[in-house]
């Protein structure tokens, strides 16, 4: 399947899309400048100014190439900025061709970071060039009368028109790849369901059958050692084991996220418009699927309770883990649980009863200040070399 | 499916041949339960079917003294099709053979009215004793545990709950109508809801 093969995160394999939009505006802007500068004759200080443009626009594609961690990073971001200003103010007037350049600086810090703060990032950007243009001189006189009015305000709106532009379009885009691996991941389970289905429906069906047929055999003296017994033990010890993987394909699907953030998306979903909010604190990197798939149930029924029953304002959850044991503890604010609560509750049993298959201890208790409830699960990971691990 | 014609002979001969119909939607387990019952000397398969439709037609034209209900069938449920058989003229004693037999299912098969519950890795001779046991009026069914019954009435809504407790005491449809002062129609929408909502989350292809 599609989704076994596909391992990179989504803001990887987006970056480096956004990473080529950079390095193309970058190269192409740092050598216009020079060139619009030779069409109009190049004098003294414009050619040195040139060069600068061209091994500085080299430079950065480079260097960003080089060190990706430099295409995140916000002071690389700033700059980069005042790297390009410096030359405009070099240059001596704001309407210069290295204008064109200082625009490919929205390129990374705009499709990084989310729409709200690449607006704002956008917005300094103006206030920075309207700050140079300042400080270059604007001729306040003519400016009314000429055409330089407008050209004054497209030198400052283009940069916000780029940043919204890129910004929404780089948030599209996550949501696409976001949409697309929770397609896969759905299409994925409905596969593990149908696999599970089949091995109950039609492998231990057969293995009973040949088992019963076997049994009917008249007894040949061995009793218990007769070869006929053995069968049928081997026959029985697969139906557990089918048992065993059958449960594990209807288990939640945790390959390529951690448990925590297999929480996070628990509680998000369930969240959306409960006015709930929930803080998940520490992550378990390297969980057996065992345990994750069973700590992960017993998380998300906790939520349930806390956010449908409870009615609670705020959750907590955290986790920790040791090489020894993971510890899972969901606190909330809620209305706690009720005196009356029927010892075969569904959830409850069901969270009792992941507890005790992974060996662990599950404790549910009133809140600190007899205030909510607080769920404790505590497993061990030593598990190697069980079998159900 | 092939399935030999009842002969009656064997109606004559009342309390030594039982006859058995087999309704399973594996094909395996169809021929592997008829093989061992053909090995008997007073147990014969009547025939086999795989789903509802199958069982309604065998049970019409063989009218076998027990049926040996698959608990998982596909469109439908073995506990359902168990309490229409037993509100059916002249019931069969019916043995509900699953692949689960916890205590839940226990509950829901009473519920349903079944003679007797036996898991399917049982031996053949645990099946062969279920089959005669039950032939011959006994039941063949796990005692059911008081947390068992709070497990089941917690999965019921508050209403249902008599409904429950009236099937755990063999009322049969009737007298659960009358208790409950409705109309047997209704009586029998209420039964199966509660049959339905006590089921074993089983694996689904989708």
């Amino acid at each position: 399947m599609k989704a076994l093969v596909r391992v990179l995160p989504p803001e990887r394999i987006l970056s480096a899309q956004w990473f080529t939009l950079f390095c193309i505006t970058r190269s192409a802007t740092a050598v216009v400048a020079p060139l619009l500068l030779t069409l109009q004759g190049l004098e003294g200080r414009e050619v040195l100014l040139s060069i600068c443009a061209i091994v500085y626009g080299g430079l950065t594609v480079a260097a960003a190439a080089r060190w990706s961690s430099l295409r995140t990073h916000p002071a690389a971001w700033v700059v980069d900025i005042v790297a390009v200003l410096a030359l405009i103010v070099a240059f001596g007037n704001w309407r210069s061709p290295f204008y064109l350049l200082a625009l490919t600086t929205l390129v990374l810090p705009t499709t990084a970071l989310a729409p709200p703060r690449a607006i704002c990032f956008g917005a300094g950007f103006v206030l920075a060039f309207f700050a140079v243009a300042l400080y270059v001189g604007i001729d306040w006189h003519s400016i009314a009368t000429t055409a330089r009015v407008q050209s004054l305000f497209a030198h400052l709106l283009v940069p916000l028109l780029i940043t919204a532009a890129l910004a929404f379009g780089a948030e599209l885009l996550r949501a696409l790849e976001r949409e697309r691996r929770r397609s896969e991941r759905l299409a994925l389970e409905a596969e593990r369901r149908r696999i599970a289905w089949a091995l109950h429906d039609s492998a231990k069906q057969r293995i009973h059958a040949a088992s019963l047929m076997l049994s009917a055999l008249p007894p040949n003296g061995d009793g218990d050692l007769s070869p006929v017994a053995a069968a049928r033990r081997e026959l029985s010890a697969a139906t557990v084991d089918i048992e065993t993987s059958v449960t594990d394909l209807r288990g939640p699907l945790l390959e390529g996220t951690t448990l925590g953030e297999a929480l996070c998306e628990c509680a998000r979903r369930m969240s959306i418009g409960a006015g709930t909010e929930v803080s998940v604190a520490g992550d378990a990197p390297a969980l057996p699927a065992f345990v994750a798939a069973h700590a992960y149930r017993v998380g998300c029924e906790a939520l349930t309770n806390a956010m449908r029953h409870a009615q609670a304002a705020q959750v907590e959850i955290s986790i920790r883990a040791s090489r020894q044991r993971l510890e899972l503890v969901v606190t909330d604010d809620g209305a706690g649980m009720p005196d009356d609560v029927r010892p075969g509750a569904s959830g409850l049993r069901a969270m009792r009863n992941r507890a005790e298959a992974m060996d662990g201890e599950l404790r549910i208790a009133p809140g600190q200040d007899g205030r909510g409830t607080v769920v404790a699960l505590s497993a061990p990971l030593d598990r190697a070399g069980r079998a159900t691990a | 499916m092939t399935s030999p014609l009842v002969i009656d002979e064997s109606q004559d001969d009342a309390g030594r041949m039982i006859s058995v119909l087999v309704i399973d939607d594996h094909p395996a387990m169809r021929a592997g339960v008829e093989t061992v019952l053909k090995s008997t000397e007073d147990l014969f398969p009547v025939g086999a079917g795989s789903d509802e439709h199958g069982l309604w037609h065998l049970v019409r034209r063989t009218r076998p003294q027990v049926v040996l209900l698959d608990y998982h069938l596909p469109g439908t449920d073995g506990l359902v099709l168990c309490h229409r058989l037993q509100n059916a003229v002249l019931p069969p004693a019916v043995v509900i053979y699953s692949a689960y037999a916890d205590s839940s299912l226990a509950i829901a098969a009473v519920a349903a009215g079944a003679d007797g519950i036996l898991n399917k890795s049982a031996p053949a001779t645990e099946l062969f004793e279920a089959i005669r046991s039950v032939a011959s009026g006994a039941k063949v069914l796990p005692p059911l545990t008081a947390e068992a019954v709070d497990e089941a009435e917690a999965k019921l809504d508050e209403e249902d709950r008599p409904v429950l407790a009236l099937l755990l005491d063999a009322s049969g449809l009737p007298d659960v109508a009358d208790a409950m002062g409705i109309p047997l129609d209704v009586a029998a929408q209420r039964v199966q809801g509660v049959i339905r909502r006590l089921r074993v989350q089983v694996p689904t292809p989708g």
